[in-house]
């Protein structure tokens, strides 16, 4: 069990006091707003890692290459034929009313296919070791930076545990970034779109450019023209760029597209877009498919595009769109976490067991009402994981977000961004939340 | 690196000129608070120097405020937070290796604040900014780019040297590696110098008496070397 392994290795790291004043010198931070003022965090860090076994990851490698491919295949045929539809397998009303769907996007063919060039898929492991998919973030996910530095930084603080224990290197990341970019790229600079210092994963933005050698920018410093998208240069010239990776939610991408008080897009990328001038990394109208309703069909999705049984399960999963399931819904309520599928970063998730009588009946209401705006998921008892806490180790609850990324091939990064929660009552392990952040050991043998 | 813009071209040479700004004035600081072991107002010399009045009870007052205030715009404080607020926003083009020293002067400016000993702890500070150039140098391989983060420092350098009435022949090396800054700055590029404000600082600092007499105007001259609106050579 990796339960038992994990105790092995937690006194390899050394203080955690040592390697959190490390990550504060590399200025390893994210931002946060709170009542409208943003604050710049130093992003906790606890020593002890997740350990993953290599039959373990292997397992989940395959399952989330499976996914992944199955949800790229689905990108393309919502934009384009929509057979999953006309088969009956997904209804169409999870599909047009969901925010994520881009109209404008229909009929666009990204180059080689790819819509999801970076994946980050929440993961949990439960108590019997089983893994299970907690959600998938195809727009723009972010956190990969952490365990990359971290671990940078854990192998200078802690070289014994390194020498000691057959882990995989997880620092090829910036490299099958780059790849994957590349394979995207329609010809000119690689470049990182960021909307600024104050956005909360700008550390990342700014850290990836610099590992991966792209150019990071901001909107104000490009520009299309004749349908190509370019930069310009502090001396007055021009270079091309052939592969943007956006850290901008699509809504904002193109002003003359999609909000027209954006401030921090570009006018006229999608029809540089549209033409085949530039990659967009990931693809614009993705959020259909990680909406969390549609979550619910992905395991169907692997059987109807790939053929296959899927090899990674969901957290069991109820859509009171269903009238079968807001049945079960309205009966179990109490033990159930409910979601609303227009959230994110932890937010509006609600655990029926920490709601009142009262509060109960009123969110049954609301969940009568707007059937379609939630899901309800079975409580997984998941794995606690220890960290430091002051002199003494606790155990607190932890999530796993893999990062597969699409290029020529699926490939999982072996490694992975572990949040946990800092309080013992809680699941919510955002970073936004509190949460604290650990490094992923896969383990070669 | 491929393309720079002309955001991060003015964001390069800020970080120089608010690094060196945080340099000179820790140094010139740890002057004034030697001078004030004898001399309890020792810091007005310094005040006059930037046309400040004198409004602080004691020199620990004024230490206090030059050193550790972010809120005084003339605090080494406030210098090393604009130098980090350019430098975080170039970390693809200075590396997270050279940011990192200007976090870690940040840590020991607050960890020196609390010290009962505060001008042995702001030694490390020296080491920490030595490491933060070499590592500059180290990591922009661009000359024309490395060339804008350097006008900027040796400007500042050059501005606090004269404010604070340094003695010629340290003002005229200044003034030299200026000059060589400011050569290596291609024709039709924003760092290209005017050549009346050039000629004017060349005037000036060309001879220790013209120093002694106009010193200041060159402070102005410095403010415009790169206004555009006559034709840049």
């Amino acid at each position: 069990m990796v339960q038992l392994k994990q105790g092995q290795f937690m006194q390899a790291v050394g203080n955690a006091a040592e390697i959190n004043e490390l990550l504060r010198r590399y200025g390893v931070k994210f931002g946060i707003y709170k009542n409208g003022v943003f604050n710049e965090q130093f992003f906790p860090f606890d020593p002890i890692p997740r350990v993953i076994t290599a039959e373990d990851f292997c397992s989940i490698e395959k399952g989330l290459v499976q996914r992944v491919n199955a949800l790229n295949e689905f990108l393309y045929d919502i934009y384009h034929e929509k057979k999953i539809v006309h088969d009956g397998i997904v209804p169409e009303d999870f599909i047009y009313i969901s925010k994520g769907y881009l109209a404008e996007c229909e009929g666009i063919t990204p180059k080689n296919r790819i819509y999801s060039h970076i994946s980050g898929i929440d993961l949990v492991q439960a108590k019997d070791g089983e893994w299970y998919i907690l959600e998938d973030n195809l727009r723009i996910p972010s956190g990969a930076s952490y365990p990359l530095i971290a671990r940078e930084l854990t192998r200078i603080a802690a070289p014994n545990a390194f020498e000691e224990n057959n882990i995989v290197d997880n620092r090829g990341y910036a490299e099958l970034l780059k790849e994957t970019m590349e394979n995207a790229n329609c010809g000119g600079i690689r470049a990182i779109l960021t909307p600024g210092r104050y956005n909360a994963a700008y550390f990342e933005h700014s850290y990836l450019a610099e590992l991966t050698g792209s150019v990071l920018v901001q909107n104000d410093e490009l520009f299309v023209e004749d349908n190509i998208l370019y930069h310009r240069t502090y001396s007055g010239g021009k270079t091309r760029i052939g592969v943007l990776y956006r850290r901008i939610s699509d809504e904002y991408l193109d002003p003359l597209t999609f909000l027209p008080q954006s401030l921090i897009g570009i006018p006229n990328l999608m029809e540089a877009y549209r033409s085949g001038n530039v990659g967009i990394v990931n693809a614009l109208g993705n959020g259909v498919a990680d909406d969390k309703g549609i979550y619910y069909f992905v395991p169907k999705m692997i059987k109807y595009y790939l053929g296959e049984e899927p090899i990674l399960k969901n957290a069991p999963t109820y859509l009171p769109f269903y009238e079968d399931d807001m049945k079960y819904v309205m009966d179990h309520l109490e033990t159930l976490v409910i979601k609303d599928v227009a959230e994110a970063g932890g937010y509006g998730v609600v655990f029926g067991s920490d709601l009142s009588k009262e509060k109960l009946e009123e969110f049954r209401k609301t969940i009568i009402a707007e059937p379609r705006r939630f899901i309800a998921q079975e409580v997984i008892d998941f794995l606690d994981l220890p960290i430091v806490e002051g002199n003494e180790t606790v155990m607190r609850k932890a999530d796993l977000r893999a990062f597969v990324l699409s290029g020529e091939k699926t490939k999982v990064w072996a490694s992975g961004l572990t949040r946990f929660s800092r309080n013992p009552d809680s699941f919510v392990v955002n970073s936004s939340q509190g949460g604290g952040f650990k490094d992923t050991w896969v383990l070669s043998r | 690196m491929g393309t720079i813009s002309l955001e991060h071209s003015d964001r390069l040479y800020w970080l120089g000129r608010y690094t060196e700004r945080f340099f000179t004035t820790l140094k010139a600081l740890g002057r004034v608070y030697d001078s004030m072991l004898e001399e309890k107002k020792g810091y007005q010399d310094y005040l006059a120097c930037f046309g400040l009045a004198d409004t602080y009870s004691d020199s620990r007052e004024f230490i206090r405020s030059f050193l550790f205030d972010d809120q005084n715009p003339n605090s080494a404080a406030f210098s090393l937070e604009r130098a980090y607020d350019n430098g975080i926003v170039l970390r693809e083009e200075i590396s997270t290796d050279s940011l990192s020293f200007l976090q870690m002067a940040k840590d020991t400016l607050k960890r020196a604040e609390q010290s009962s000993n505060v001008r042995m702890s702001l030694l490390p500070l020296e080491d920490i900014l030595y490491s933060f150039w070499g590592c500059i140098n180290e990591h922009i391989y661009d000359d024309e780019i490395r060339n804008i983060i350097y006008i900027g420092k040796t400007i500042e350098r050059l501005d606090m040297y004269i404010r604070l009435k340094y003695p010629f022949d340290a003002v005229e090396k200044e003034f030299v590696r200026l000059c060589k800054n400011l050569n290596r700055v291609p024709k039709g590029t924003p760092y290209r110098y005017s050549t009346k404000y050039l000629s004017e600082l060349v005037e000036i600092l060309g001879s220790e008496s013209d120093y002694e007499k106009d010193g200041m105007k060159a402070t102005q001259a410095l403010c415009c070397l790169f206004e555009t609106s006559e034709a840049a050579v």
